[in-house]
């Protein structure tokens, strides 16, 4: 932990592109002793999708709260477009959330609670009408503006907080984990339409989600949170093919670990085969480590020119529609799994069964090799 | 047992048990005549044409039209009325305010402050009404209407904290951190948020307030003054010097408001849709 001095910065333009919309300046939040968030260095652009990412307890909700205003950060800045928010409540940010209960006033009816904020400012209350009017249009509520929230279903809800938060334009909108009440398939149909609409009003959003497969399609950026710290902060591809760490490797949806000795630019599996993964600058010649490839990486058949291909034994077929998955021991007690899609070009020749011997290809690319 | 079960409910017992549960049924009757019989009767002979108390004589309401030409029983259904609002508003705004103090504050002070707030539920109220005349006494204020307002706000406050505060506990605490998202200040986040969200259960609570505060006979009687008095304490003096049937016109019309209040009571959070206000019933 290192504690800081609270920044002086002087207020920048808010339009200025250069300037992020969010800075968090070596935050840290405890409670009772122990940190929820440990020295957080953030900078989130202007127009950003950003998600912070990560399991429960990881001090993403922590985080997004202390932009908000609704959690004071035991130390460090919160600036928002360059100017010092820190001691500000949540009445005085230009932010907005959208809460994962999504908090609606039930005693208001829709058009009331999307209007709420605009009153509070004192926005003349034709304006209001015609803005609270034009927001139901955008998120699809037409016809709903006199409905109490209790007699919506749980999308129609959902929509109506992220109007509540959206009309009042913020500079930075505030998502906590929004669509996790909804079932599977309206949470699909929620996140491309939260995609659009983000581009459509240009506000820049902070998502807060424990769910990789919605941080990976809905992001610019993603921030990999654990133990509250940062592991990785990056696109939604840098995270994904290039974990920096076993933490960010595992909790990007499957990979394979498999331990080893590192010994003239291969990982040597004890009773196994030698992985050729190229020289590695950084880990030490004979060091014990890690090595992480994700399943749909692996090839099983029509290997590459040059591709370092292995021997293993299929010990289990999953089939699961689109894809299979394989899994194959490469010595005793170590087995990785292999992804295959079940295409139309996909022969059926090249379907295995438990028992038989097969070749493993891969590209050392694929490989990251984690140093213990 | 359950005399009023569901048809399919009845049938099934019956053929389990093979006969009807003949005591536990006599039993509830027997509980019911001796519960409401003594009221019954009250209610039967205000109706009386003649002043008996013991023979009915014929239907007639006169002694509701005696009731309204007193002075001295109007005055203290008046002051009665006064006492039973005043209590009631003060005692629902100091209830509400304590109830989302103690919800609140989850400190060892919300705790013990929590505990403290049960001792007037169990404290015979004999002892908080001769506890609050010797208090009167000492500080040397005369008993008047405005100390048996005191001492039913004292004695009230829990009863709207019991029952707002499983209802501010399940409020849900983002309402309120969203209103002030959206520019509202904590105070205004309370009045437009939280407190609409607790209204039904306040009107309740405000409703039983009422209904008990103008039944209340022991406070009034240790804190209230000679003129006038509170209905009730009046009640009682008029009949150590003879029962007027007029009093059975009273106690059938006190009957009646405060059976139509307990009903509001319940009533209210099913006119707002939704659970909000007393399960007296369910107990839930």
């Amino acid at each position: 932990m290192t504690p800081t001095t609270a920044t002086t910065t002087t207020a920048a333009s808010a339009t200025d592109p250069t300037v992020p919309a969010v800075r968090l300046d070596h935050v840290s939040k405890e409670f009772n002793g122990s940190h929820a968030v440990r020295d957080l260095d953030l900078d989130i652009a202007p127009g950003e999708f950003f998600s912070l990412l990560g399991p429960s307890g990881c001090g993403k909700t922590t985080t997004l709260r202390m932009i908000g205003g609704f959690a004071d950060p035991t130390d460090g800045a919160v600036l928002l477009s360059g100017e010092d928010v820190t001691a500000l409540p949540p009445n005085k940010r230009n932010v907005n959330t959208v809460f994962q209960s999504y908090a609606l006033f039930d005693h208001l009816s829709v058009a009331d609670n999307i209007g709420f904020g605009l009153k509070r400012k004192g926005v003349p209350k034709p304006e209001i009408r015609e803005r609270v009017g034009a927001m139901i249009d955008l998120v699809q509520l037409g016809g709903m503006a006199e409905r109490k929230p209790r007699t919506l279903s749980g999308g129609q809800r959902q929509r109506v907080a992220l109007a509540r938060a959206l009309v009042n334009r913020p500079a930075v909108l505030l998502l906590d984990e929004p669509l996790a009440a909804l079932d599977l398939k309206l949470r699909r149909q929620m996140q491309v339409e939260l995609k659009q609409i983000q581009r459509e009003v240009g506000i820049t959003f902070v998502f807060v989600t424990h769910d990789q497969d919605e941080a990976l399609t809905m992001s610019d950026r993603v921030a990999v949170m654990n133990g509250g710290r940062v592991e990785q902060c990056g696109t939604p591809e840098d995270v994904y093919e290039r974990p920096e760490s076993r933490f960010v490797a595992a909790f990007m949806g499957t990979s394979n670990l498999v331990s080893g000795v590192y010994r003239d630019g291969a990982v040597r599996i004890e009773g196994g085969p030698s992985l050729p993964v190229g020289p590695r600058p950084g880990i030490g010649e004979g060091s014990v480590v890690d090595l992480s490839i994700r399943p749909e990486k692996i090839w099983l058949s029509d290997f590459e020119p040059g591709m370092p291909v292995v021997n293993g034994v299929i010990r289990e077929t999953v089939y699961s529609g689109p894809t299979t998955t394989y899994l194959i021991e490469l010595a005793p007690g170590v087995t990785v799994a292999a992804l295959e899609q079940n295409t139309a070009r996909a022969r059926m020749e090249d379907r295995w069964e438990g028992g038989e011997t097969v070749e493993l290809g891969y590209d050392p690319d694929h490989c990251l090799v984690l140093g213990h | 047992m359950n005399p009023t079960a569901p048809a399919p409910l009845r049938a099934r017992r019956r053929r389990d048990q093979r006969r009807r549960p003949v005591f536990a049924i006599a039993v509830t009757v027997v509980f019911f005549v001796l519960l409401y019989l003594p009221i019954a009767m009250v209610v039967l002979f205000s109706f009386n044409a003649q002043k008996s108390l013991t023979v009915f004589k014929g239907f007639s309401l006169r002694w509701y039209e005696a009731f309204f030409h007193d002075n001295v029983l109007l005055g203290s259904l008046g002051m009665s009325l006064e006492v039973s609002l005043v209590a009631m508003v003060g005692s629902v705004v100091l209830g509400v305010a304590l109830a989302l103090g103690l919800v609140r504050n989850k400190g060892r002070l919300g705790t013990y402050a929590g505990l403290i707030m049960m001792v007037p539920l169990i404290t015979p109220e004999i002892v908080t009404g001769v506890a609050s005349l010797l208090l009167f006494k000492g500080l040397g204020i005369t008993l008047n209407s405005g100390t048996v307002m005191i001492a039913e706000i004292t004695f009230s406050i829990s009863y709207v904290t019991v029952i707002l505060r499983s209802r501010v506990a399940a409020l849900n605490p983002e309402v309120e951190e969203a209103a002030m998202d959206l520019g509202a200040t904590r105070w205004q986040a309370l009045r437009l948020v939280t407190l609409p969200a607790l209204l039904p259960a306040i009107l309740a609570s405000a409703v039983l307030i009422f209904a008990l505060v103008f039944d209340d006979f022991v406070l009034a009687y240790f804190t209230t003054g000679v003129d006038p008095q509170p209905l009730a304490v009046r009640i009682y003096s008029a009949i150590r010097f003879g029962v007027e049937p007029t009093i059975n016109a009273v106690g059938t019309m006190m009957l009646a408001g405060s059976i139509t209040l307990i009903g509001l009571a319940l009533a209210i959070p099913r006119l707002f849709g939704r659970r909000g206000g007393l399960d007296l019933i369910s107990g839930e």
